[in-house]
């Protein structure tokens, strides 16, 4: 596999990472007891440490790969909200329910390990970064099983099945959610053109229209008005 | 009271002032979301206000929005228009994204607070920072504001005459896309560094370069100062932002630059390439204090004011700040603690209580408006305290004394002390910090724990009297010294050119603290013992914003080699 293959995947790996660091920080600071702000603040921990895992071995892949090639893999904390690691409506915690949020946690730790595992497997696993990649691989089913442990206890009357069956909505939720985004894709290639016409159109009014109308060339900013939005 | 808003392009932020003019509270977005540079609409923000002072819409009687939203969504693409087909991309995105624009502003402030979009009104967004900057100055009447940032809502730099807190008045303007702060931006992509973050960064390399050399000169180049015509002049045949959304330079700078660095790869004192990319970082430096000291002699020539008001994101490089300082024509220059665009939300919040009816004098606010205690989080980290860390001591004195014990053993210490700084720079509440005169120390705060870039030193916080012994203090610039809005030089065969917070150059960016604030009470015992300096960084993991609360601390405590947390509840050890 190519180097730039890999490095797309890293790169997605490391907003999700630091996407849980996040989503883990934020149901800390909500949670009810100091037992389950002292969960998920590990949790969030191990998120962290993950994140920086990762990142490294994105830098360690990047020798050789010219810079403009590069740029596409630069990361930044807006890109969380951007590409949708981060809802714009807010963190899970912040509007779902406690019970669909540990199910949510129990389910994704489990697709996590599981797409890890292929990124293992592109690193190599004798290698140091597969190695490290591996030792994430336990924290996500340890997260995967203390997110079991609380369902359970919180939620009794639940059966394990019910757990799987989240599962399935969870994954189906996933392959949904990829489905969309080439989807997506493929009406955005679509409709571009169109778009660029209505671009056009627009550009050709704009061309026209004045704006030099609203300098504040010696006008008292204080008293304009302040209803306009021009 | 009065909230002001601001959003949508930089860091988000909301303020709010009460019927007497005071401001009482103040959130950026990122501190409470933890995503650095976070410009989405302030709901966190808008949320926590309500909550902590317990009110409802009724009691609020506007609501500022920072700039006026179809003008700053219309220039820009008008300017594109002029660009197509190259520039399609980036007008298609424009106009599909609108509702991420300052457009969406009524409609998101409705969501989250129904009934509050009625109140709603919008001014210009240079008038904003102009307000914000008045807020903390001495000079309320007869002074000049240049506010020069990368675009605002028509225009990117512009001067005007403030009679009086009533009569602000537009002498001059510079238009998109001819702008310092997106030129500044662009060098910054090219070096590497994430636009709206790296600034700092190139600031700090531009130390090690060489104005002479040919990139510099190179660079310098492509911003002037039309003196005939009094305009900003960009080369626009080297950039790309007003036509791509990707890419902010264009091929002609690589032509002429060579390839941009890699984003990815280390940059070090001595490496082979580090000159060339500092010469660039030089070159951009010496360009922009060359502009805005020509905008400054300009806005002199027209108004004859001696007194300034400076802000805008350009007016963040503290070394800009000092050069200008040091025209002779400048008498004062008044930088506000947060001149960016997050800071222009208290500016807002001061317009509407200006437009209200029982205006009295404006109150200068204080540099720690963010309301928070750790208290309010002590029953929530009760485990967390527990299992991972040790409550050492748990009063104040006794909390003291152990930092101060800690700082001369050269131990590294965090804070998270009550209410917060407006940012960007922590002032003390939220910082790490350590003996400002042990080199070990600065080292294992800069490369253990903050992973900062090795050619950007850490700031030396003082007190006045320690100030005038190692530095060249500028009266212009005083009150920046206390918010670290400038840079200053060691003086002339001091000690401190030794410190290792001084710059290459030897210039620092100085904190002069002041009275009753921890660094203070710190200062007064450590100064016995024979420490008057104190290294000051803010409290974070590199990329993340500032710490805000006691959780997002011990997260800094629990993922770097941080062992203590000076806090409200005493100090916090990690077992
Ligand atoms: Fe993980
Ligand atoms: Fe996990
Ligand atoms: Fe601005």
């Amino acid at each position: 596999m190519d180097n730039t293959k890999i490095l797309g995947i890293l790169y997605e790996t490391i907003y999700a990472e630091h996407g849980s660091a996040l989503e883990m920080l934020a149901a800390c600071k909500q949670a009810k007891s100091s037992s389950l702000a002292f969960g998920y603040f590990e949790h969030s921990k191990d998120e962290y440490n993950h994140t920086k895992t990762f990142r490294k071995i994105l830098s360690n892949k990047t020798s050789g790969i010219n810079t403009s090639e590069l740029r596409r893999f630069r990361i930044t904390p807006q890109g969380l909200i951007r590409k949708g690691y981060v809802s714009q409506n807010g963190y899970l915690v912040e509007n779902m329910s406690l019970k669909n949020f540990i199910a949510y946690v129990y389910t994704n730790e489990l697709l996590a390990e599981s797409s890890f595992s292929k990124i293992v497997k592109l690193l190599g696993a004798n290698t140091e970064e597969g190695r490290s990649v591996m030792k994430i691989m336990e924290d996500e089913l340890r997260h995967h099983g203390k997110a079991k442990e609380y369902f359970l206890r919180y939620f009794p009357f639940l059966q394990p099945w019910q757990l799987s069956l989240y599962k399935l909505r969870e994954s189906i939720k996933n392959k949904g959610r990829k489905f969309y985004h080439s989807n997506i894709a493929l009406l955005e290639h679509i409709f571009y053109p169109l778009y660029s016409l209505f671009a056009l159109i627009i550009s050709r009014l704009l061309k026209s229209l004045n704006l030099k109308e609203f300098k504040r060339s010696n006008k008292n900013l204080m008293d304009i008005n302040y209803k306009s939005i021009l | 009271m009065f909230i002001g808003i601001s959003a949508y392009n930089h860091e988000s932020a909301i303020a709010l002032v009460d019927n007497n003019g005071n401001l009482i509270d103040y959130y950026r977005e990122e501190s409470l979301s933890r995503i650095k540079g976070d410009k989405s609409f302030p709901k966190r923000a808008l949320k926590r206000i309500f909550n902590i002072h317990n009110l409802n819409t009724d009691a609020i009687e506007k609501v500022i929005f920072y700039e006026k939203p179809l003008s700053a969504f219309l220039f820009p693409l008008k300017e594109a228009s002029k660009f197509i087909p190259e520039s399609m991309q980036l007008i298609v995105n424009q106009i599909r994204n609108f509702k991420k624009s300052s457009l969406s502003c009524y409609l998101d402030i409705a969501k989250e607070k129904p009934g509050l979009e009625k109140k709603l009104i919008y001014i210009d967004h240079h008038l904003s920072h102009t307000l914000t900057t008045l807020f903390y100055s001495d000079y309320q009447n007869d002074v000049c504001s240049i506010v020069v940032d990368g675009f605002g809502d028509r225009s990117t730099t512009s001067i005007s005459y403030v009679r009086d807190k009533y009569n602000i008045k537009e002498l001059w303007s510079s238009s998109y896309p001819n702008s310092i702060g997106l030129y500044y931006s662009s060098i910054t992509d090219f070096l590497g560094f994430t636009i709206n973050e790296g600034e700092y960064k190139v600031m700090g390399l531009s130390a090690y370069g060489d104005s002479n050399s040919k990139e510099a000169k190179l660079v310098n180049k492509l911003m002037k100062w039309d003196s005939f015509n009094n305009k900003i002049i960009l080369d626009l045949e080297f950039f790309s932002f007003y036509k791509s959304i990707t890419d902010s330079y264009g091929s002609k700078l690589i032509s002429m630059l060579g390839e941009p660095r890699n984003p990815f790869a280390k940059l070090l004192p001595g490496d082979l390439t580090f000159q060339k990319y500092a010469n660039i970082a030089r070159g951009a430096q010496d360009s922009t204090n060359n502009v805005l000291s020509k905008i400054f002699n300009y806005a002199h020539s027209i108004t004859r004011s001696e007194n300034f008001l400076f802000s805008g994101g350009v007016a963040l490089n503290s070394a800009s700040v000092n050069y200008i300082s040091e025209l002779d024509f400048v008498n004062k220059l008044i930088v506000p603690p947060s001149p960016g665009d997050s800071g222009a939300a208290i500016g807002a919040s001061l317009y509407g209580y200006l437009k209200s009816k029982n205006v009295k004098c404006i109150e200068k606010p204080s540099l720690y408006p963010s309301n928070y205690s750790c208290y309010d989080q002590y029953e929530a980290i009760s485990k967390l305290l527990d299992k991972n860390y040790i409550l050492v001591t748990d009063n104040h004195i006794d909390s003291i004394e152990l930092a101060c014990r800690l700082i001369k053993e050269g131990e590294v210490i965090g804070t998270i002390i009550s209410n917060s700084e407006t940012g960007p720079r922590a002032l003390g509440n939220r910082s790490l910090i350590c003996n400002g005169a042990n080199s070990k120390s600065v080292k294992k705060l800069n490369n253990l724990i903050k992973d900062r870039s090795p050619f950007r030193p850490t700031a030396p916080a003082m007190k006045k009297e320690t100030a005038y012994k190692y530095f060249e203090l500028n009266p212009a610039v005083m009150s920046s010294y206390k918010t670290m809005t400038a840079t200053c030089k060691c003086k002339k065969d001091s000690i401190s050119l030794s410190f290792p917070t001084t710059h290459v150059d030897g210039t620092a960016r100085i904190q002069i603290v002041e009275e009753e604030t921890i660094l203070w009470e710190l200062l007064d015992k450590l100064i016995i013992e024979g420490i008057d300096i104190i290294a000051n960084s803010s409290l974070n993991i590199s990329g993340d914003p500032t710490c805000f609360d006691l959780i997002d601390g011990l997260m800094v405590c629990s993922i770097t080699p941080l062992k203590y947390l000076l806090t409200d509840i005493g100090m916090i050890k990690k077992r």
